[in-house]
């Protein structure tokens, strides 16, 4: 039995807008390893960021149970809910959603200050993980400063920057350019390589999915499909 | 007013028909303008407060000059009745006392009464006598000092009315017996008399008794103030006065309000009947100099039409020969003769104009008083003040009102920037989304005017019930304010929020229009310079507004020739469209085109300097500060520009050369004002002035503070650094509104505002608490008491030492005066005419123990006030004059309508003796008097002890050729003494001589309290800006939870807890709203130390003094208010549930 992180059984959600209700959920049961990284992939309007909202706690599920770590996240109250994303979790969003604000830096440092942490450790932290996304240089720009790649290494380095054991991603690489992308990608293949974190990662993109170890492919609220991703069986075809 | 009115309503109305012609000719975007309103109702019920806030001010300040007017105005008609004008004879006779009108035979009268007859404008004309004296009811033991006994002849009251009863009953005076009277209705109340009760009148040393036959009806013969009506043949018996009267009164054509359209008429006639011919025909050749009739003939051409052509009719028969009917019925004229005087002092011969001053105040056997329209004119020149103080008090919130308004439509245009992005790409033209947002800006101020005339109603009609409870907790009981609003006000603050309105969002919605399409559609920031044209272009477009009209109206000319009417016709319009829309074009082009010269600052230091430099020339403050303010302004831009051409990075230079502009500018407004008078000497300035520095220095304090923000987020970042979790929080709270500097600067502008005004009200109200000090006011004195002066008391020291009820030992001093209307001119001044003052002859006592302080002393007469009272005992030739009649430096409110001093100001720090003369109207003697004292303002400020000059006693006697009785008492009181009961028992030893005491304290208590009461009714007046202040808050946070939606979303995925998304907007506010009351306090308080600083110079008993509870009691409301306004958006924001906002773009 495989060390699970994530542990998603029986997930529904359904969305009611008074006139028409929308099953986007529909028993779901998904299961992440830790360290492993999983790409959501389908067409639009299956269910992808529905399903990472509910597996993060973002959104509140109708049915079904996730546990992550050990902890039934559902069953928290809201506040605490809140604390356990901001000590376990990462998120990586398509259109960056950094604090417009805040320079980078300070942006970065947000989850750890909202840990608890002391301001000057969560700055040195904060810049050291800069660094390792090769921004170190750029720690005190706003975000209107900075590229759309960036952007997104900045969002990554806020998502690692209280080491969490999960990071969500949602189309990280929805909003750049092919090269970029393809950096970003990297980046995060190499950070999953290097500290073992799990990823989950919503995309339409099949470079991204290729990337991944495992592709979970849904249509209207179901998972459809769940197996290696190309690069993972080339690889273990290779192996073998 | 009525001229504002149109004014107005010729501007408004085509503005208004103009957006409907626009509307018609492009309903897209009429529907695309008006569909918005209904997008957000919180954000629109906001919108609408902010925007009615200005219209509610002044409808609230039109209305309470409305009540106070038409209340002055009832209560004139309400006293007057059908009385239009009073006749009195002009020259005293032998047996006249001082006090009394003059007497004349009856047969006067009749013979007056037939040269009348023939003057259809008169429909009465009646005798009688008017005397004042003591009166009680021994019934209740009530008694009246001033009851004026009225003899009225029957036999001519037609054109009056008659006499009613309280129940409407009529009475007619022709059935009173010898010893009954009629009792107004205000006497009945003041003796709480009933019919057949018997009063008793003390009559030159005698009791007189009457029985009450009735209570009637005030107004009109019957009097307003206390009267007992008897008949005419009684009255002159009882005063001795067989065979003769003391008044005439006369009643127009009409009732006792159209009779006065008739006054300018019937006084006219009646001013030339009277006119003396012969002294007429004298002044006709002392005026017919060719100096005179030169200023004459300059002064027709600016006059106002009316009295230009009497100017004409002057100037051509002084050039004639003989005396016509004419000439005297010009000179009758009060205005021509007001000019007349001018031309008389412009020749600058003193003996000339003595000369002829004096014969004019001979001209008439009767003097005319046109009682009814100077009391109107009184009623609507104390209407128009009280209206325009209202106003210039309520200029702080309309102002903020304004920034609200702006603030509004720069954020709904930056909330539907994509949009019009979206569909400048799609075609929509510059002037569409203007359009769009002058039909939305216009659907809500049509609204919003309207709610605020009606709230602006309901304001004036608590500010009237507040004053009436002033006016009668200050001992004013018998003047109550009517409510009444005239339908004029409404149309006036309605049109002038409407204009206002109109005049923010056309120039919100120009600077919103100027977007980058590309940017606007993406998100992005606005790149430089956005929309601005190359200077050439900028150059022609003037050029092209002003030709557009007959581009296409030449074009509609070819399309008719061309024989297609249908476009023709459209041309046509199109022509009449771009002609009327001219001058709003041009005003846009010439901004535009000067705005690039004016961001490099040279301009503005140009016209700066030129503006300071007419100040200086002028003598005006508010030019040369707004000239001096520019220059700061445009050094500020020039270093800013210069630095950026030296390839300065633009952030630094921007911080340099804004933030030089913004410490100079705050330093400049808050320096003391003798510091400035030093540079640029003595300048002018009105109340406006605190309008004017109270913007400046908020602006530019504002300014600084957000072009130096981050410094501020820095410094708190690193304070923070303990509050562990909070710490993200507050950073982010600080952060947001910091970014946002434009609609933070407004809104921290406002508050800072607001606050400002209310500070300096605070404080100003306080510092002037402390004059109500009672030594200083009435001079040492502790009781006064007036006594009637047909009832003088022979020897008050003899009276107290022979009654039972007084102790001789209570007494330290008594001092007396007499008051003694007068007219005065000063010898060396260039006014000559002789102009209305008042003598108060004091005797020995008086002068020996009044310790009231002096605020200039002539050289020469000593260094202490003692030194100055002995000098006027020892020479009866001197006098001190009060400070009314000194002029101040800064010279508001100082209408010249009765005597004032010249060559000196209340300020200066020494005078020498001036020369007067003084001349009893009636009597007609000349005294030569010296004036070597100014008496401190503290004094007359709370009108302790009046006005009028100050000298012995006998210095008049040869003036005045009847006795002087004292009038007017003074008590200085042992320790010992109980000064409530001291004044209580004189009252009764003198109620024959109808005493009427008061203890002083009590009376400077009571204006005191009375004056801090309208302070804080103007502090609250002022504190409606508050409301906008709270609104724009409640606005800038809706707005924000709608643009930080997805950010709150991301900020509850990393871990923020519900409250915390709350706790920052409530931050945030509080940042903004303790930042404002930081600004405001600070220097509100600094202006007010100035403020009182200076006038300290002047009123030496101002103290400086911050009332901590009344100033945490404003913060408390506007932090509170803030918050409460601001808790709805932050719980709506922290409910967001953050999948769903991550979802919302």
């Amino acid at each position: 039995m495989p060390d699970l992180i994530v542990r998603a059984t029986g997930i529904e959600k359904t969305y009611d807008t008074g006139t028409v209700k929308v099953n986007a959920l529909r028993g779901v049961d998904l299961a992440v390893a830790r360290g492993e990284m999983v790409a959501i992939m389908g067409p639009s309007g299956c269910g992808k960021t529905t399903m990472l909202n509910c597996l993060s706690g973002l959104d509140d599920i109708d049915a079904g149970e996730v546990v992550i770590d050990g902890v039934v996240l559902h069953d928290l109250p809201d506040d605490e809910r809140s604390d356990y994303r901001s000590r376990s979790m990462g998120f990586v969003f398509q259109l960056y959603n950094l604090l417009p604000v805040l320079s980078a830096v300070e942006n970065v440092e947000m989850p750890l200050l909202l840990s608890g942490v002391n301001a000057s450790n969560a700055r040195r932290r904060s810049m050291e993980v800069l660094d390792q996304v090769g921004l170190a240089d750029r720690a005190r720009h706003l975000p209107a400063e900075l590229s759309g790649g960036q952007r997104q290494r900045v969002t990554i380095a806020r998502a690692l920057i209280n080491q969490p054991s999960i990071v969500w991603a949602d189309e990280p690489t929805g909003d750049l350019d092919s090269e970029t992308a393809a950096e970003i990608i990297d980046l995060m293949t190499g950070l999953n390589n290097s500290n073992g974190q799990s990823f989950v990662l919503v995309t339409h993109a099949i470079e991204v999915g290729n990337s991944a170890h495992r592709i979970v492919r849904m249509r209207d609220g179901e998972i459809v499909d769940d197996g290696l991703a190309d690069g993972q069986r080339n690889a273990r075809q290779a192996a073998l | 007013m009525d001229f504002i009115m149109y004014g107005l309503l010729a501007v408004f109305l085509p503005a208004l028909a103009v957006v409907a012609v626009m509307g018609w000719r492009n309903p897209v975007m009429l529907k695309l303008g008006l569909r918005n309103i209904p997008r957000r109702r919180a954000q629109t019920i906001l919108i609408i407060v902010g925007i009615m806030i200005s219209t509610l001010i002044m409808a609230a300040a039109f209305g309470t000059g409305d009540t106070i007017t038409f209340s002055i105005r009832k209560a004139s008609i309400d006293a007057l009745g059908t009385i239009d004008e009073i006749i009195l004879s002009a020259r005293a006779g032998s047996g006249d006392q001082l006090g009394t009108a003059t007497y004349l035979p009856m047969e006067r009268f009749d013979r007056l009464r037939e040269e009348l007859a023939d003057i259809d404008e008169i429909d009465g004309l009646a005798p009688g006598i008017g005397e004042i004296a003591p009166t009680f009811n021994p019934r209740t033991s009530l008694s009246e000092g001033r009851m004026r006994i009225a003899g009225v002849a029957p036999e001519y009251l037609d054109g009056f009315g008659g006499f009613f009863l309280l129940n409407g009953d009529e009475v007619r005076v022709e059935d009173l017996g010898p010893g009954e009277a009629f009792i107004n209705e205000n006497a009945a109340e003041e003796l709480e008399v009933v019919p057949g009760d018997e009063v008793i009148s003390i009559i030159r040393g005698e009791q007189v008794s009457f029985q009450v036959k009735g209570v009637v009806r005030g107004g009109g013969l019957a009097g307003d103030d206390a009267n007992l009506l008897v008949r005419l043949d009684r009255a002159q018996e009882i005063f001795g006065r067989e065979g003769s009267i003391n008044s005439i009164v006369v009643s127009n054509r009409g009732d006792e309000y159209s009779g006065v359209d008739l006054n300018d008429e019937v006084t006219t006639t009646l001013r030339v009947l009277f006119t003396d011919r012969e002294v007429a025909a004298g002044l006709k050749s002392l005026l017919a100099r060719d100096d005179v009739l030169q200023d004459l003939e300059g002064r027709q051409l600016t006059a106002p039409e009316d009295l230009r052509k009497d100017i004409q009719l002057l100037v051509r028969e002084l050039r004639e020969p003989g005396l016509s009917d004419e000439f005297i019925s010009v000179l009758a004229g009060d205005e021509v003769r007001e000019e007349i005087f001018g031309a008389v002092e412009a020749t600058g011969d003193t003996e000339f104009a003595r000369q002829f001053f004096t014969s004019i105040e001979n001209l008439a056997e009767f003097r005319v008083i046109e009682i009814k329209r100077q009391i109107l004119d009184l009623a609507d020149g104390i209407g128009s003040a009280v209206t325009g103080f209202f106003i210039v008090m309520g200029l702080f919130s309309i102002m903020v009102g304004v920034l609200l308004i702006f603030l509004i439509f720069v954020m709904l245009a930056a909330a539907r920037r994509s949009e019009m992005g979206m569909a400048r790409a799609i075609g929509a033209r510059r002037s569409h989304l203007v359009q769009m947002f002058v039909f939305e800006g216009t659907a809500y101020s049509i609204l919003a005017g309207a709610v605020g005339v009606g709230l602006g109603l309901v304001a004036s009609i608590a500010i009237v019930s507040i004053a009436n409870r002033i006016f009668a907790g200050g001992g004013e009981e018998d003047f109550q304010l009517t409510r009444h609003f005239e339908a004029r006000s409404a149309v006036v603050a309605y049109c002038l929020g409407m204009v206002i309105t109109f005049l923010t969002v056309g120039i919100s919605a120009f600077r919103v229009s100027r977007l980058n399409i590309v940017a606007a559609v993406r998100g992005l920031p606005p790149p430089p310079d956005a929309g601005r044209q190359a200077v050439r272009g900028q150059l022609m477009e003037p050029v092209r507004v002003l030709l557009r009209p007959g581009r296409f109206f030449g074009r509609s000319v070819v399309a008719l020739v061309s024989l297609h009417p249908g476009r023709a016709l459209s041309l046509l319009l199109q022509s009449v469209w771009a002609a009327v829309t001219v001058p709003a074009g041009l005003a846009a082009a010439v901004t535009q085109l000067l705005w690039g010269p004016f961001s490099q600052g040279w301009l503005a230091v140009v016209v700066g300097a030129l503006l300071t430099w007419a100040g200086m020339a002028g003598d005006s403050a508010a030019p040369m500060r707004i000239g001096m303010s520019l220059v700061i302004v445009g050094a500020g831009l020039m270093v800013r520009w210069l630095m950026r051409r030296a390839g300065a990075r633009p952030d630094f230079a921007d911080r340099v050369g804004y933030t030089l502009m913004g410490v100079v500018g705050v330093v400049f407004w808050i320096i003391p004002f003798n510091w400035l008078q030093a540079v640029f000497g003595e300048l002018q300035g009105g109340i406006e002035m605190f309008f004017v520095s109270g913007v400046a220095m908020v602006a530019a304090a504002v300014w600084t503070v957000m072009y130096n923000a981050d410094l501020l987020l820095r410094g708190l970042t690193a304070l923070t650094g303990r509050f562990g979790r909070l710490r993200p929080v507050l950073v982010t709270a600080v952060a947001y509104p910091m970014s946002a500097k434009f609609r933070t600067g407004l809104t921290l502008a406002m508050f800072a505002l607001v606050i400002f005004t209310l500070i300096v009200m605070s404080i100003l109200t306080e510092a002037f608490g402390a004059v109500g000090d009672a030594e200083t006011a009435a001079g040492g004195w502790d009781i006064r008491a007036n006594v009637n002066i047909n009832s003088p008391i022979d020897d008050i020291h003899d009276s107290i030492a022979a009654d039972p009820g007084l102790d001789p030992a209570d007494f330290e001093a008594i001092g007396g005066y007499t008051y003694i209307p007068v007219q005065a001119r000063q010898l060396e001044g260039e006014e000559q005419g002789w102009r209305g003052y008042a003598v108060r002859a004091a005797d020995e006592e008086f002068l020996a123990n009044n310790d009231v302080d002096f605020k200039l002393i002539a050289d020469g007469y000593g260094e202490t006030p003692g030194d100055v009272w002995e000098a006027m005992r020892q020479d009866p030739t001197l006098v001190a004059v009060d400070s009314f009649v000194v002029p101040t430096r800064g010279g508001f409110g100082e209408e010249r309508f009765g005597f004032k001093l010249e060559g000196l100001f209340y300020e200066d720090e020494s005078m020498t003796a001036i020369d007067i003369e003084v001349r009893e109207p009636r009597a007609g003697g000349i005294v030569s008097l010296k004036v070597i004292g100014v008496l401190d303002a503290a004094a007359d400020l709370f009108g302790e002890l009046g006005d009028g000059m100050l000298v012995s006693k006998s210095g008049l006697d040869d003036a005045v050729a009847f006795d002087v009785p004292v009038t007017n008492y003074r008590f200085k009181l042992a320790e010992s003494a109980d000064p409530a009961a001291v004044s209580r028992a004189l009252g009764a030893a003198f109620r024959d001589n109808g005493m009427e005491s008061r203890v002083l304290q009590e009376l400077v208590d009571e204006t005191a309290s009375a004056n801090r009461a309208f302070n804080y009714l103007f502090t609250g007046f002022m504190g409606l800006g508050l409301l906008v202040g709270v609104a724009a808050l409640g606005v800038v946070s809706l707005r924000a939870v709608v643009e930080r939606r997805q950010q709150i979303g991301v900020l509850r995925a990393i871990g923020y807890r519900r409250g915390m998304v709350q706790l920052g907007f409530l931050i945030e506010s509080s940042f903004v709203v303790l930042l404002g009351v930081a600004i405001g306090v600070g220097l509100g308080t600094v202006i007010s130390y100035n403020i009182v600083n200076e006038i300290q110079e002047d009123l030496e008993t101002v103290r400086f003094a911050i009332p901590w509870v009344q100033i945490l009691i404003i913060i408390g409301i506007a932090y509170v208010f803030s918050l409460i306004t601001t808790f709805l958006p932050a719980r709506q924001a922290s409910r967001i549930y953050p999948a769903e906002a991550l979802r919302y773009e």
